[in-house]
């Protein structure tokens, strides 16, 4: 099997498994199957990604084949440096979610499984599509199936949360569909060729104005599903509402769909207006760290204690972006990974307790290190990574993009603007912000009086220990040996970097073409 | 021109006029109804199949020159309404399967699309358009199942006369204005600045707003909608409104359109599109919302006027494909009753995933189609309008037509909720059989629509 052929079998997989879902009857089988299939899909993936050549401009393992042939649409995926982490992510966490899910969904087992296995795809298909009009479709059809998890097995006010969710992410998704048919249109005017490849887009030149607007509706779009404040008003409830489920999905990788979209897409397509608007992402993003960070100390469900950190969390990914410093956006992609795996397993664990307590609300819990040693060693583990300690994933991420940010604040503070490390530096208040609210949170859950709602209250089984442990070691290993993850994305980042940074400068033409140059598959 | 030629030329409607006469022959002889449907179906699929073969052998032609002719792409839009028809006709078997009088009108009415999207001159677009709705207020009252059915027909025939006289009245005011009666005369007409023109081209689009129900020209359409049994409503919903836009089609041509008839064209269906979606919401009869739902996608397929000439009979065609599709899906999976008033309301639906889930899941496609998200048809359908609009430098008409579309997302969803997520009401009916064949007769190009939306697009713009 070639290795194209094996990306694209990793993209099918969950819809080949949905196809074997139809016939099956019993639930433990529907669960099994699905399990496996995920697996599989997993172990796929690792092959690739270590097969992926760092230093490499440029897809790998790229399929090309038209699809709407008037238009110029292509069936178009591949691997590069900015997907191919998240590619991973989505892989790893697919069994864990299944898995995670094989107690708490007894209602309609067959269609949340065949729900997963559709986002599942849709994920995949939006971070390898390489082709806009492809995009756009595996991106819509991802609020299908998070519309009926929320709204079939989520909490007492599901309905609300799952209605609010699709609506907003649609209002942001319609006016980005408007920007792309735009967007293709004054290609084909420019060029006379109509095309919604990426590469073809990367190169067209757009006056700023129309680049302010298109960037403006795009960035709408996935400032939603990052969330941004203030268009953050739908995670909470979403969140809050979903199962368990649906929470690790939200949070592990869908959220990252916002973060991908900018890196890969909003800045990039629109290079000029993107570094004009650079102190303002910042700005923002330095918001949504502090207040989400503020929001998660004052929260008395727990759910919504994580919800509110992944908004903050999220937030040092904007910053590393708009940093435009090669640390810093490595540092992005990191967070963005480690976000995914510490979010994924509080949620984790937070729907475990909830199992057996069947509360999130905080003042019904503590003490839990005394009666639930297991769950406790983890829970702590994975607090500690949320919060950036060193050896652990977060710290990575944390530092690489506060790094970036002083690395690019100081020479713009020596010329005389210091508005950038002003910024900087509030965004270090951050990490303070999370380590006090994390750290309260694990104080009054695990340690002081016993406290339990339910009692007696069993510690983890064989199954959760083996979900969460294999969290644990993604959490250190991204922590401790994230050099052979940064190296793979080392040239995606450096591309990034140059498109959107000398943008800003008026050597840009040049700039430009002579990276396309340096592109065997740009000068096709 | 030989009678060969004539014949060849207008073989899809000789099969309907077939059929109308042998189904005429068996009321007479009162023999044999129950092939009723059966006549009728091998009627339209012929006619179908005929349509396809003549486009395909790229047939062009005008048998009565001025009044009537053909190409491929008329015959391939004959194509899609007559295949459109298929699954209606498996749907009305149930009820109508052994009433000829149905399929008589019903073939009538179709004679009647075909003779208006081949069209030349005024006066065989009247007749086509008068032969396509006749039967139709007829057909809203055959079988009624309630009371307000005549009050409903009976507006829906007022209406429809004021749409006639409209269109009359504007047709010899064309005629005044520009002494033509051929179809260009109406750009032509709109062109010209003097108030006899601008007064006829009025009159003119009005007529078609009413006939497909643009708003504020729409009340006729709820009452209509829900009073008719379902085959029926399927008809009016899918093949009329497809006449009356290849009717409009028809008209505008590949004329440019100059700056008062753009924005006479795009505003109401707009308003359309904001009005229909929103009253959609409000509704609590599946019918009901179906028909706020279709004044909706009057205003997107109105929409494909905006775009250049020779885009605009491709994207009509290919939205009337999709939306129709969806709408027949729809109809199709739609479960039994134990009457037509409680089948008709949404709350009906609710919990049909735990008593039929692959109706359930089928209703559930056709509307998240409607709605315009992908990867379902819908959404290619909608791009392409949008994308033509856009390409003729009307961005401000799209992005405001897309924000009303966006309307459209939260009822759609709202049945996919019920359906869903509502627990089953007490002392509901287990189950009632579906139309499994209309349902596969539609599901099977659904899928293909979705899965090679690329072939039939090429197909429809060559």
């Amino acid at each position: 099997m070639s290795d194209s052929t094996m990306l694209n079998l990793i993209l099918f997989l969950p819809v080949i498994g949905m196809a074997l879902l139809v016939p099956v009857r019993s639930p433990t089988l529907v669960r099994q199957i699905t399990f496996w299939f995920m697996v599989i899909q997993f172990a796929l993936t690792v092959v690739l990604y270590l097969k992926f050549q760092a230093g490499v401009p440029g897809l790998q393992f790229e399929t090309r084949l038209p699809w709407i042939a008037d238009w110029g649409v292509h069936y178009h995926i591949g691997l590069d440096g900015f997907n191919v982490l998240l590619v991973l992510l989505t892989a790893f966490l697919g069994p864990l979610v299944v898995a995670g899910a094989f107690s708490a969904i007894q209602k309609d087992v067959k269609l949340f499984y065949a729900m997963v296995f559709f986002i599942q795809f849709a994920m995949l298909g939006t971070f390898l599509a390489q082709d806009l009009f492809l995009f756009y479709v595996f991106w819509e059809a991802m609020l299908i199936p998070m519309f009926l998890i929320i709204g079939i097995w989520g909490g007492e006010r599901r309905i609300y949360a799952t209605v609010k969710f699709v609506l907003y992410t649609a209002f942001g998704s319609i006016l980005m569909l408007a920007a792309i048919i735009y967007l293709v249109w004054s290609l084909q005017q420019g060029t006379g060729v109509t095309s919604f490849s990426f590469d073809d887009l990367y190169k067209h030149q757009l006056p700023l104005q129309a680049q302010g607007w298109l960037l403006a509706a795009f960035a709408l779009s996935f400032a939603i599903k990052v969330p941004i404040v203030p268009l953050h008003t739908w995670l909470p409830d979403a969140h809050v509402e979903a199962p368990t489920a649906g929470s690790v999905i939200l949070a592990g990788v869908l959220l990252k769909m916002g973060t991908y979209g900018f890196i890969k897409l909003g800045f990039p397509l629109f290079p000029q207006a993107a570094s004009a608007a650079v102190e303002w992402v910042m700005l923002v993003a330095v918001i949504s760290i502090i207040y989400g960070a503020c929001l998660a100390l004052v929260q008395t469900d727990i759910k919504k204690i994580i919800a509110y950190s992944s908004i903050s969390h999220l937030g040092y990914v904007m910053l590393g972006l708009a940093s435009l410093d090669l640390i810093g956006i490595q540092g992005a992609i990191i967070q963005m990974v480690s976000h995914g795996l510490t979010a994924a397993g509080l949620f984790l664990m937070v729907g475990m307790i909830y199992e057996r307590c069947h509360t999130r609300e905080l003042a019904a819990y503590g003490g839990l290190a005394k009666i639930l040693p297991v769950y406790s060693v983890f829970f702590m583990i994975l607090t500690l990574a949320a919060i950036g300690l060193p050896t652990t994933s977060g710290f990575t991420g944390e530092f690489l993009v506060l790094l970036g940010a002083f690395n690019s604040a100081w020479p713009l503070h020596v010329a005389g603007n210091s508005v950038p490390l002003v910024m900087a530096g509030l965004a270090v208040t951050g990490v303070v912000l999370g380590a006090m609210y994390m750290l309260w949170f694990a104080q009054r859950f695990l340690y002081g009086a016993v406290k339990v709602p339910h009692a007696p209250v069993v510690d983890l089984n064989a199954r959760e220990r083996a979900i969460l442990a294999t969290l644990v070691v993604a959490v250190f290993w991204l922590g401790l040996f994230p050099q052979e993850a940064l190296r793979k994305t080392e040239v995606a980042a450096r591309q990034y970097q140059q498109w959107v940074d000398v943008a800003a400068k008026p050597v840009a033409p040049t700039a430009r073409a002579a990276d396309a140059a340096l592109q065997p598959e740009a000068a096709r | 021109m030989n009678w060969s030629f004539m014949v060849v030329a207008m073989m899809p409607e000789h099969l309907l006029l077939i059929g109308i006469a042998v189904l005429i022959a068996l009321d007479v002889l009162d023999v044999g109804q129950r092939y009723s449907a059966l006549v009728a179906t091998a009627a339209v699929l012929g006619a179908a199949l005929m349509a396809t073969l003549l486009a395909i052998v790229q047939f062009q032609g005008s048998p009565f020159p001025g009044h009537f002719s053909v190409d491929q792409a008329t015959l391939t839009a004959k194509a899609v309404v007559l295949a459109l028809t298929l699954p209606l006709l498996q749907l009305s078997r149930d009820e109508f399967g052994d009433d000829e009088r149905f399929y008589i009108l019903l073939l009538s009415s179709l004679y009647g699309v075909l003779l208006v999207s081949s069209a030349d001159g005024f006066l065989t677009m009247f007749l086509g358009l008068e032969i396509m709705s006749m039967p139709v207020y007829v057909l809203v009252l055959l079988a009624y199942k309630r009371h307000e059915a005549a009050e409903a027909a009976l507006k829906y025939l007022v209406l429809g006369g004021a749409a006639t006289a409209m269109f009359l009245m504007g047709a010899s005011l064309v005629y005044g204005a520009t002494g033509s009666l051929a179809l260009d005369a109406f750009v032509k007409a709109a062109q010209a600045k003097d108030t006899l023109a601008v007064v006829a081209v009025i009159l003119v689009l009005v007529a078609f707003f009413l006939k497909a129900a643009v708003v504020p020209f729409h009340t006729w359409a709820p009452d209509a909608y829900e009073a008719a049994s379902v085959p029926v409503t399927a008809y009016m919903a899918i093949v009329i409104k497809a006449g009356v836009l290849l009717a409009v089609v028809r008209i505008v041509g590949m004329a440019e359109l100059g700056s008062p008839l753009v924005d006479l064209i795009a505003i109401l269906p707009l308003i359309s599109m904001v009005w229909g979606n929103l009253a959609a919401m409000r509704q609590t009869n599946f019918r009901r919302m179906i028909a706020y739902s279709s004044i909706a996608h009057a205003g997107y397929l109105f929409y494909a006027l905006l775009g250049d000439g020779p885009t605009r009979l491709q994207a009509v065609i290919f939205y009337l494909l999709a939306y129709g599709l969806m709408n027949a899906l729809a109809f199709a999976s739609l479960p039994a009753g134990p009457d037509d008033a409680r089948r008709d309301r949404l709350d009906a639906l609710k919990g049909l995933y735990h008593r039929q889930p692959y109706a359930a899941i089928l209703i559930g496609i056709a509307l998240l189609s409607l709605a315009g998200i992908p990867p379902f048809p819908g959404f290619v359908a909608k791009f392409l309008i949008f994308k033509n609009v856009i390409a003729a430098g009307y961005t401000l008409y799209a992005v405001l037509g897309l924000v009303g579309s966006y309307l459209g997302i939260y009822f759609y969803l709202r049945v996919i909720q019920l359906m869903f997520m509502g627990s089953q009401p007490e002392g509901t009916p287990s189950a009632g059989r579906i139309a499994v064949a209309a349902g596969v007769l539609c599901l099977v190009p659904t899928i293909a629509l979705t899965v090679f939306p690329g072939v039939f697009i090429t197909l429809l713009g060559r």
